[in-house]
């Protein structure tokens, strides 16, 4: 089983060295985990992974910066740990993989928290911050999630032709 | 004399404004229902120029889904409006047009330099507004679109301003369609409260904005 970790297109220091920590990997090896990938943006050098091995509680540790299609990766993933970023909390959503959302208490806009703390409460994601993530991994809530509705943009192309009728 | 005329002018100006601002506007806004019932809105077989504004992550990341409801074969041309630093967008319209196979592609991406850099001062936004807006006018003289559509990069705020003097100005009626973003629950963001003023419809993907902001639609999962 593998867990995917993603920041987006930015960068999420305190994440991504949470999730290269002892404590978290020991925590994705009691769930059953044996593989981490990590996309850290500009977060590089908070990504220190540790080598294969007893020591990382037999996890391979793998990373990269960015890519333009995160579906392939989360595709792959069985759970997805993610930022609270529109884009990435999407691409979660819209694969149907169970996924933890983690705020990023440092942003000074709080509209991330709003966004996340909505579809927690609808049941689509589990929602922490970086010291609860591993908590959030070893409860398991995150297989107990609702699946989220397809998206349907149809109406905004409706609403356009309205507009330009004339 | 002078102070007469001033007068004269604010009058006209003003009763201007009253005339072409869409939120002075009457007209019943339609809801999704009426859509529905109606059926499809019927279209006039002219084919148009649509202005798309993209920016940083997120807000491009929606704008692909929510343009996958958009028929490019009507909208046969596209001008994308993108922050000169943005190179994640640049990848993101080549993504999506060439997902048209077989028709030429036609479409224009107008590089503008940013309204506001996350995290950049507030007193040297007024310059880099200037520069960006200096841009966006000669982009809009050059393609004349004929709908903006937009979901809340600072950009898009700059793109709806002189889309309205355009309008004002008697030149061309630009519609413009707001999509707020997934993100917002409760509150609008700042590009949403300012176009909240100048957009032909303003649409919301949560229903808890509307109590504040009853001009605005809410449309669910469009994203």
């Amino acid at each position: 089983m593998s867990v995917y970790v993603t920041v987006g297109s930015t960068g999420f220091d305190e994440l991504v060295k949470a999730v290269c920590a002892r404590p978290f990997l020991q925590c994705l090896a009691t769930r059953g985990f044996r593989q981490l990938c990590v996309q850290y943006g500009s977060s590089e050098d908070a990504f220190t992974p540790l080598q294969t091995g007893p020591g990382a509680f037999g996890i391979a540790v793998e990373g990269f910066d960015y890519t333009s299609s995160p579906q392939r990766f989360i595709e792959k993933a069985d759970l997805v740990i993610c930022h609270a970023g529109t884009g990435s909390i999407l691409e979660a959503l819209h694969s149907r993989k169970p996924t933890i959302v983690v705020v990023n208490r440092g942003l000074m806009d709080n509209h991330q928290d709003e966004i996340a703390q909505e579809l927690a409460e609808r049941g689509y994601v589990v929602k922490t911050e970086v010291g609860g993530l591993a908590g959030a991994v070893t409860g398991g809530a995150y297989n107990r999630l609702m699946p989220y509705p397809n998206a349907d943009p149809q109406p905004i192309g409706e609403i356009l032709d309205e507009e330009t009728l004339y | 004399m002078i102070i007469l005329l001033a007068i004269v002018g604010a009058v006209a100006l003003a009763l201007r404004l009253y005339v072409v601002l869409p939120i002075f506007s009457r007209r019943q806004q339609s809801t999704l229902d009426a859509r529905k019932r109606r059926g499809k809105a019927v279209r006039s077989a002219t084919q148009k120029i649509l202005c798309i504004v993209l920016g940083s992550g997120g807000h491009t990341a929606e704008m692909v889904r929510l343009l996958s409801g958009v028929d490019f074969d009507r909208y046969s041309r596209r001008l994308y409006v993108v922050g000169d630093t943005d190179v994640i967008s640049l990848d993101q319209i080549g993504m999506l047009e060439s997902r048209r196979d077989g028709e030429k592609e036609e479409y224009f991406v107008g590089r503008v330099p940013r309204s506001r850099r996350v995290g950049q001062s507030w007193l040297t936004t007024p310059i880099s507004v200037l520069q960006c807006f200096g841009q966006v006018v000669q982009l809009m003289y050059q393609h004349m679109p004929d709908a903006v559509l937009c979901n809340g990069p600072g950009n898009c705020v700059v793109v709806c301003v002189v889309a309205t003097i355009a309008r004002v100005l008697g030149i061309k009626r630009i519609p413009i369609i707001y999509v707020e973003s997934f993100a917002r629950v409760n509150t609008l963001s700042l590009s949403g409260k300012i176009v909240y003023l100048l957009a032909d419809r303003f649409i919301v993907q949560w229903p808890d904005i509307l109590q504040h902001y009853p001009r605005a639609e809410h449309v669910p999962n469009l994203v």
